[in-house]
């Protein structure tokens, strides 16, 4: 191969890739970018005018329901990974000859569409419901409460949609820890729980990151949870958007809230590596000091 | 201190000048695609439709095929066949076949679907578009839909029903021509609210806290609220309607009214997660019997119409066969069909006396015939009023 031809084989390895994230990113990101600092509405037309006041208001109007996205993709991340991490380590420690039958069932909601699963939560949770009648029967519930159309009917569903993003990462890390780091931290004389929290944790890091940013970033995108299973009171900043952008066809409102999301998710998961550092990220090594 | 990943991306970078000249290049070429893209996209937003708007449609030949659009669940069909026995007459008929798609869902997602078409010009194909009151009113403002020539349609004329005849948007009637229209009014269970409801006001009743639902139709709730209030909706002022919509806010944030719907609400009061809700005449035949606990009543303070009317977009390539479609179903025959299957309030007259012979029941059925003497229409508002009014609302209902 000459030396010529051989340079030219990366850039054809990239072209697909390079074409896609143009076509489907770039392009869209730059038009909405474009459409957030337009003015005008259906019937004038919307033109371009560097508009920034735009996201002045969005933020200001838009607030609340900015803030409890976050809040409830939080609480949702939580929730998961405090139920996810016991399941993950249960099915990478002791699944034994049934793991790969374990991790099916965990993959196995999503072979039925998303929107289906979450109206199947509305009848669950509805309430003359089983789940609601056993709940008012052991007095958890009061004789009027209700789980449809609450706030923790939306974490919850949220939760449940988001599992499964959490759990494959942390099987993928707790699955490559070599059983023998374990057997030396008990030849040690470490305790067992010495062993899980400077052991098994720190190694399993890199699924912790991966299955905390997996979640929590479409958690506080989501807006099928808040429309289904809450109320107007539980709206997110997902509902906002498809409400301006179809009911008002407010477009720049729409694009501007787009972007806000996004930024502020950004700045957070900077923020979170920062805290947490790339290296757990990409699972290499501390380097010494 | 540098951590091996930042070395390590430090050495990528350094060694692979030509990664980052492709990525430049990359980029480059990215903006002039889109700069592109960015110039065809200013032509179609500013441009307006051509003409069409206030010439009316011109005397044609009849086609072969014609293309209209409605929504779901809006004409009859044979359940044995799946045809349409209504189309199938008017092939019959003028030897036109009609491809008939049901593709809208919802007012605003259809107009945000159709937007660029229509303003370019060009209507997508479509010959003939069935959207409610005031987004015929608001296709008319932007020029998108033609006018018809009324000396071509006899049986619109002569057998349009009074109540519809002469909305504020389209006094003569001569860009819109109802297809159905439904009555707003309360739907409860009456093994749960413990009596009947006879007033919209009866919504806002403590005992029924968390158990109401209204649509996210805003004409359909504040009007109704507004009937409550004794305030005609026709000669609101927008600030009574701000009243309004501050009202059925305050019943939201206090929880009185669980959520917003629209169909769905029919899978909610069977469930019993709502039981005195606001909705639609259409679905309560449907609902009752179902359930025989569901009662469906006008309220005594008025109730709301709403109508969904035929629109002739402007550049539909056969909008000489779609004015004959129009015309076609404002035969009492044919319109009698219609109704006896979707079973919503038909702007035909003469339309009850033939199914006084085919389904007497029906005929007196006063979901599809109702006394019309305390019916509201919406008032239509500027379009900034409008957008006012609208945003108003979608904050009230949460979005």
């Amino acid at each position: 191969m000459t030396k010529a031809r051989r340079s030219l084989v990366p850039y054809a390895l990239l072209t697909p890739g390079l074409a896609w994230l143009v076509v489907f990113f770039a392009i869209p990101l730059f038009y909405m970018a474009q459409i957030s600092l337009k003015e005008g509405t259906v019937d004038t037309g919307y033109e371009f005018t560097w508009h920034f006041q735009t996201y002045v208001d969005a933020i200001s109007n838009y607030r609340v329901q900015l803030l409890r996205s976050f809040e409830y993709a939080g609480l949702s991340t939580l929730i998961s990974l405090l139920v996810g991490y016991p399941l993950a380590y249960a099915i990478a420690f002791r699944g034994g000859r049934y793991r790969n039958a374990l991790l099916l069932v965990v993959i196995l909601p999503f072979f039925t569409t998303y929107l289906v699963r979450t109206l199947s939560w509305q009848t669950i949770l509805d309430d003359d419901g089983i789940v609601v009648n056993v709940l008012q029967g052991v007095g958890l519930l009061g004789p009027d409460g209700r789980l449809l159309a609450t706030t923790s009917a939306v974490v919850a569903g949220i939760t449940y949609n988001f599992l499964p993003f959490m759990i494959l990462p942390l099987y993928a890390a707790l699955e490559r820890i070599d059983p023998r780091m374990l057997e030396a931290a008990y030849d040690l004389y470490s305790k067992r729980r010495d062993v899980v929290m400077r052991v098994v944790v720190p190694m399993s890091a890199p699924g912790i990151v991966a299955g905390v940013l997996l979640t929590f970033i479409p958690a506080a995108g989501d807006f099928v949870n808040a429309e289904l299973l809450g109320t107007p009171r539980q709206a997110m900043i997902g509902n906002v958007i498809q409400s301006r952008y179809l009911e008002i066809t407010d477009y720049p409102t729409a694009a501007a809230l787009s972007f806000i999301l996004m930024l502020l998710i950004l700045v957070l998961v900077l923020l979170y590596a920062r805290f947490v550092g790339t290296e757990t990220l990409t699972g290499a090594e501390e380097a010494p000091a | 201190m540098k951590s091996d990943f930042e070395r390590r991306l430090d050495e990528l970078i350094g060694e692979e000048l030509t990664r980052r000249r492709l990525l430049r290049r990359g980029a480059a070429g990215a903006m002039s695609v889109s700069a592109i893209a960015y110039l065809a996209a200013c032509g179609d937003e500013t441009s307006k439709p051509k003409g069409g708007g206030q010439a009316p449609i011109k005397k044609g030949t009849i086609a072969k095929t014609l293309f209209f659009s409605n929504w779901p669940l809006y004409i009859d069909v044979d359940d044995k066949t799946k045809k349409r026995p209504t189309l199938d007459k008017f092939q019959r008929k003028y030897g036109t076949k009609v491809k008939y798609v049901e593709e809208i869902n919802d007012n605003t997602e259809f107009f945000g679907k159709v937007r660029q078409e229509y303003a370019g010009g060009t209507s997508g194909g479509r010959d003939l578009h069935v959207v409610t009151d005031w987004m015929c009113a608001r296709m008319e403002r932007l020029g998108y839909v033609q006018r018809f020539d009324k000396a071509q349609m006899p049986n619109a004329v002569n057998n349009i029903e009074d109540a519809v005849a002469r909305p504020d948007f389209d006094p003569k009637r001569e860009f819109s021509m109802p297809w159905q229209s439904g009555q707003v009014g309360l739907i409860y269970r009456k093994d749960k609210t413990g009596g009947d409801l006879t007033s919209i006001n009866d919504l806002f009743d403590k005992r029924f806290k968390g158990k109401v639902t209204m649509l996210t139709e805003m004409r359909d709730s504040v009007g109704s609220v507004l009937l409550g209030e004794g305030i005609q909706p026709e000669k609101a002022t927008k600030d009574q309607v701000m009243q309004a919509i501050e009202k059925i806010e305050k019943f939201s944030k206090d929880g009185q009214i669980r959520r917003f719907t629209g169909n769905e609400y029919t899978k909610d009061i069977l469930k019993g997660d709502s039981y005195a809700i606001l909705g639609w005449s259409g679905d309560a035949i449907q609902l009752t019997s179902d359930n025989k606990n569901v009662r469906f009543r006008r309220p005594e303070d008025g109730f709301m119409v709403f109508t969904d009317s035929m629109q002739i977009p402007v550049g539909a390539p056969h909008a000489f066969t779609a004015q004959k479609m129009i015309d076609f179903v404002y035969d009492p025959e044919i319109q009698a069909a219609i109704t006896a299957y979707v079973n919503y309030v038909p702007p035909v007259k003469g339309t009850k006396e033939v199914l006084r012979k085919s389904d007497p029941e029906l005929a007196e059925d006063t979901l599809i015939f109702p006394d019309l003497a305390k019916a509201h229409n919406f008032k239509t508002f500027s379009a900034t009023d409008e957008r006012e009014i609208d945003e108003a609302f979608q904050r009230a209902i949460g979005a």
